[in-house]
C-alpha cells in the first residue's frame, strides 16, 4: 500500500512538475542570470554572453524612454489603482447591500473581463474616443461643452489618461468580485446587531466592513500589482506604430528591445537589458507582496 | 456566496435609501451596453454611415456582408479556427495534467507537499516577461517557433499552475469517505481517482475549464511572440494585425464585424455561464 501510493504520487505529479520546470523554473532562473550579462540577441549562445555586473540596470536607468516607461507604470499603478480600488469597493458594497438584480449587475460589470482586450481597446479607441462620431464627444456636445468635445482623446496630450481610463474600466469588475466575496463572508448578524444598536450605513461600513476586509484588500493590491506590471496590450493598442513616451510601459519597451518588431530607430537590440526589466518588475511584485503582508497582518478574523 | 438571502417583499423605504446605489451602478451598466451595442450596430453599417453618425437609421439596410468580408477576405476564419483548436486542445490537456497533481497534493501527506503547493502558487505571480526570453531561445534552437504545436504546449504549461491551485481546493473539500469505501472494495488508489474522484470533481473541472477557455481564447502576448504568422495567429493577435491594416484601407464596418466575431464566443459562453465564471474568479483569488 505504502509503495503503491508512492508510485502514484510520482506518476501523478511528474507531468505537472515537468511543465513547471520547463516553462517557469528554468526560464526564470535563466532570465535572472541573463540580466547581469551583456547579451545582444535573445537566441545568442551562452558562450557569447559577457558579464556586465549591474551594467544593464545602469543603462536602463539612464535611458529616457525606459524612465518614461517606469513613470507611466507608476502612474498606472498608483492613480489607476486608487481609482479602481475605490470604484470596485463602492460597487461591491452597493451590490451586497440588498439591491434587486444583483447578479445581473454583477455580470454586466464583470463582462469586459471576458472579452479580448484587443476587442475592448478597439471599441474604446474607435468609438468612445473618436473625435468625429465618438460617444465622449457627442455627450460633451449635447451638454454644450463644444470646446471639450473637440479634444483629441488619443492625441499626444491625452492619450495616457485615455488609455488608463479604458484599462481601468475593465479592471473594476474583476476587483469588485473579490471585494464582494470578502463582504459576503462577513456574518450577517454583525450588521443586524449593529443596526439594532443604531449604527447607520456609514458607521456599519467603516466599523464592520472595512476592518474585516483587510485580508481581501491585500489580495486585491497584490493582484492589481501583478496585472499592472504585465501592462502591454493597451500600450500597443494606443500607440500601434512606434513606442511613444506617453504610452510606453516596461513590457512594451522590453518587447521592443528584445523582439524589436517596429522599425523605429529609438532602440537597439539588447536582450540583457530586457532581462533586467523582467527582474525589476518581479522585484516590484515581491516588494508589494511583502509590504502588504507586513501592513495587513493576519490578526483579523480569518474570512 | 453561500448566504443567498430569501427574497423579501419590496420595502420601499429601503429601496429609496438604495436609490443612489442603483443610479451609480445603473449608469455603469448602461455605458457598457451602449459600448457593446454600438459596435454591434456599426458592424452592420457602412463606413459612410458610421462617420455621418447615422447608425440607427440603416438607410441602406443591414450590411451582413461586412461579416462575410471579415470572415473570408480578412482571414478571420483562419484566426478563429486556430483559436478554437488551441483553446480546445489546451483546455483538455491542462485538466489531464493538473487534476491528478492537484488530487495528490490535496490528499497525500509526503515530504515536499507544502513546498510544491507554494511552488505552483508562485507561478501565478511570475510575470510573463520573466519566462519569455529563455523560452524563445530554447525553442528557436529546437526550430519549433511559429508552430501550432508549440503554442498549444505553452498554453498548457502556463495554465497548469492555476488549475492545480484551483482544483487542489476543490478536492480538499470532497469527503474522504468515497476513497475509504473504494479501498474497502479493493479498488486501487489510482483507479479510485480516475473512476470515482475525477467524476466527483466535475463541477470544479467545468468551472476552471471555462475560466481557462476565456484566458486562452483572449491570450495575446505569448502568441504575439510564438505564433505571429498569417497561418498560425489566434484571434487576439489576428484582430490586432487586421485593425492595423483596416485603419488604412478604411473598412470600418468590416473592422467592427471582426471585433464582434472575436468576442462572440466568450460573450455567449458568459451569457449562459456567468455564475460559474464568477465563481471561478473568486475561488481562484481568495487564497492568492
Amino acid at each position: 500500500m505504502k509503495t503503491k501510493n508512492k508510485s502514484m504520487i510520482v506518476i501523478f505529479l511528474a507531468p505537472a512538475i515537468f511543465l513547471y520546470t520547463v516553462v517557469f523554473l528554468y526560464p526564470t532562473i535563466r532570465t535572472v542570470i541573463m540580466s547581469f550579462f551583456k547579451v545582444e540577441g535573445v537566441t545568442d549562445a551562452v558562450s557569447g554572453w559577457k558579464f556586465n555586473g549591474m551594467g544593464n540596470f545602469r543603462t536602463l536607468f539612464h535611458t529616457p524612454l525606459f524612465m518614461s516607461a517606469m513613470q507611466n507604470i507608476s502612474l498606472i499603478w498608483l492613480v489607476g489603482g486608487v481609482g479602481v480600488m475605490l470604484v470596485s469597493l463602492l460597487f461591491g458594497v452597493i451590490l451586497t447591500s440588498g439591491v434587486h438584480g444583483k447578479s445581473f449587475f454583477r455580470s454586466v460589470i464583470y463582462l469586459p473581463n471576458v472579452i479580448s482586450a484587443v476587442a475592448m481597446g478597439t471599441m474604446w479607441i474607435n468609438y468612445v474616443y473618436n473625435p468625429n462620431f465618438g460617444l465622449l464627444s457627442s455627450i460633451l456636445k449635447t451638454l454644450g461643452f463644444s470646446e471639450a468635445a473637440a479634444t483629441q482623446w488619443t492625441g499626444p496630450e491625452m492619450v495616457f489618461w485615455s488609455m488608463l481610463v479604458a484599462y481601468c474600466f475593465g479592471m473594476v469588475g474583476y476587483h469588485m468580485l473579490i471585494w464582494m466575496s470578502g463582504i459576503e463572508r462577513i456574518p450577517v448578524d454583525f450588521y443586524e446587531a449593529a443596526t439594532i444598536e443604531g449604527a447607520n450605513v456609514f458607521q456599519r461600513f467603516s466599523k464592520i466592513t472595512l476592518p474585516l476586509l483587510k485580508g481581501v484588500c491585500r489580495t486585491n493590491i497584490v493582484l492589481w500589482t501583478v496585472s499592472t506590471m504585465a501592462f502591454f496590450v493597451w500600450s500597443q493598442l494606443f500607440s500601434p506604430v512606434n513606442l511613444s513616451a506617453s504610452t510606453v510601459t516596461p513590457m512594451s519597451y522590453m518587447y521592443e528591445l528584445v523582439f524589436g518588431a517596429s522599425n523605429s530607430a529609438i532602440t537597439v537590440r539588447d536582450s540583457g537589458a530586457g532581462a533586467a526589466i523582467g527582474v525589476i518588475l518581479t522585484i516590484v511584485v515581491v516588494i508589494v507582496f511583502l509590504f502588504t503582508q507586513l501592513i495587513v497582518r493576519h490578526d483579523d478574523v480569518e474570512l | 456566496m453561500a448566504n443567498k438571502k430569501i427574497r423579501q417583499k419590496t420595502n420601499w423605504k429601503k429601496e429609496l435609501a438604495l436609490a443612489p446605489g442603483y443610479l451609480i451602478v445603473g449608469i455603469w451598466v448602461v455605458f457598457t451596453f451602449v459600448l457593446i451595442g454600438w459596435i454591434v450596430l456599426a458592424s452592420f453599417s457602412t463606413t459612410r454611415e458610421i462617420f455621418d453618425g447615422n447608425l440607427f437609421k440603416f438607410a441602406t439596410g443591414l450590411h451582413p456582408e461586412n461579416y462575410v468580408k471579415a470572415w473570408k477576405t480578412h482571414k478571420v476564419s483562419s484566426y478563429f479556427m486556430n483559436s478554437l483548436v488551441y483553446t480546445l486542445i489546451s483546455c483538455t490537456v491542462v485538466i489531464i495534467v493538473a487534476a491528478p497533481a492537484a488530487y495528490v497534493l490535496s490528499r497525500f501527506k509526503f515530504r515536499g507537499n507544502g513546498f510544491l503547493q507554494n511552488l505552483f502558487a508562485t507561478a501565478l505571480g511570475i510575470p510573463a516577461i520573466m519566462i519569455i526570453m529563455p523560452l524563445f531561445a530554447l525553442f528557436s534552437q529546437m526550430h519549433v517557433t511559429q508552430s501550432r504545436g508549440l503554442l498549444i504546449f505553452l498554453y498548457i504549461a502556463i495554465n497548469v499552475p492555476f488549475t492545480v491551485f484551483f482544483l487542489n481546493t476543490f478536492f480538499h473539500n470532497l469527503s474522504v469517505t468515497f476513497e475509504e469505501a473504494a479501498a474497502i472494495d479493493g479498488c486501487s488508489p489510482m483507479k479510485t481517482f480516475w473512476m470515482i474522484m475525477l467524476p466527483l470533481a466535475q463541477p470544479g473541472i467545468i468551472t476552471v475549464t471555462i475560466f481557462n477557455f476565456i484566458t486562452i481564447w483572449n491570450e495575446y502576448f505569448i502568441s504575439l511572440i510564438f505564433a505571429n504568422t498569417a497561418k498560425t495567429r489566434p484571434v487576439a493577435v489576428g484582430l490586432y494585425s487586421m485593425i492595423q491594416s483596416m485603419r488604412y484601407t478604411g473598412d470600418w464596418g468590416g473592422m467592427f464585424a471582426a471585433v464582434v466575431i472575436v468576442f462572440l464566443p466568450t460573450f455567449i459562453l458568459y451569457i449562459f455561464l456567468s455564475e460559474k465564471i464568477i465563481a471561478s474568479v473568486t475561488g481562484g483569488a481568495i487564497k492568492g
